[in-house]
């Protein structure tokens, strides 16, 4: 099959032909997921480098797991984004033993606020947006991420995450209002109020 | 807040952009992974071996071979019917039964 051919083709479409012997299947498929899982991962970890472990880790998962894929399963996006998401779990809990095993008398970082000022000084939104996320509960930041970033809909993010859907309105409307607090107050580093004026 | 909802669509439409190197492990992988097609190579071992596996092993063959070896000789030896016996118990006598008339001429030609 010609590499135009399976351009409109979906996620799971592609993930069967990839398992049928497809390489230009495995191309498409990597050229859409891979964006998505290293932006969100690096939004989790707030690391380029673990992010790209993470996003190949998720993507290895998957190659592996294409020849036993169910179609009526899930979406393979959905699927995708679950695999890193518990992989960035993995991470963060093994940072957070590390610090408690080594830096016990050691202070502690700079809080999320204390940080996002220093970086709205620099006028830098996208990056005060990554260091408002970063001190944010690691459920609420998830919910976040994949909901207004990622743009996934609440009962894709149940599923990821493995909740009710209700509970992700509440994840995301209390992180909405974390991060509202974190950055009001900088409005005028980030440029907005000129912007209203 | 409108000025969160600006910075969430500036991130949307600024997606983080994986470097060549790493889209170059994931397409290695990829093609590592993926599963080969499936080769038919023809039966080993010759005839017997796949009449073998027809049957379901060489211990089932054996004993078709031997049921049918069994039922070629009931038939060559052709056996006398059992009224000659059951007759027994209607107060008949007999002086002696040969149930197997025929074996004698089978063991006279070995």
């Amino acid at each position: 099959m010609s590499r135009d051919s399976i351009a409109d083709l979906a996620d799971e479409a592609l993930l069967v032909l990839y398992a049928n012997g497809d390489a230009d299947a495995a191309r498409l498929l990597a050229k859409r997921l891979v964006p998505r899982l290293l932006g969100y991962a690096t939004r989790l970890l707030s690391d380029r480098a673990e992010a790209e472990d993470v996003a190949q880790e998720a993507m290895l998962r998957l190659w592996k797991m294409a020849p036993n894929w169910r179609q009526d399963e899930a979406k393979v996006s959905t699927w995708a984004y679950r695999v890193a998401s518990n992989l960035c779990t993995d991470r963060l809990r093994a940072r957070v033993r590390r610090r408690s095993d080594a830096l016990d008398d050691v202070a502690e970082p700079a809080d999320g606020a204390a940080s996002a000022v220093a970086v709205m000084m620099q006028a830098d939104r996208m990056a005060a947006l990554d260091t408002a996320l970063a001190a944010l509960p690691q459920r609420q930041r998830e919910a976040v991420v994949l909901r207004h970033i990622e743009g996934l809909s609440n009962p894709e993010i149940a599923e990821i995450l493995q909740i009710g859907v209700e509970a992700v309105e509440s994840l995301t409307a209390r992180g909405k209002r974390a991060l509202s607090a974190a950055l009001s107050g900088q409005r005028a580093a980030l440029g907005y109020e000129d912007a209203e004026t | 807040m409108d000025d969160l909802d600006d910075l969430f669509a500036r991130a949307k439409a600024a997606p983080v952009q994986p470097s060549d190197a790493l889209m170059a492990r994931v397409l290695a992988d990829a093609l590592r992974e993926q599963p080969k097609a499936v080769v038919v190579r023809p039966v080993r071992g010759g005839l017997w071996a796949g009449l073998a596996d027809v049957f379901g092993g060489g211990g089932v063959l054996a004993g078709m071979g031997s049921v049918a070896a069994l039922g070629m000789l009931v038939g060559f030896v052709q056996p006398a019917a059992l009224t000659s016996v059951s007759d027994l118990w209607a107060g008949d006598t007999l002086a002696s039964v040969d149930m197997m008339p025929g074996i004698d001429a089978l063991l006279a030609e070995e």
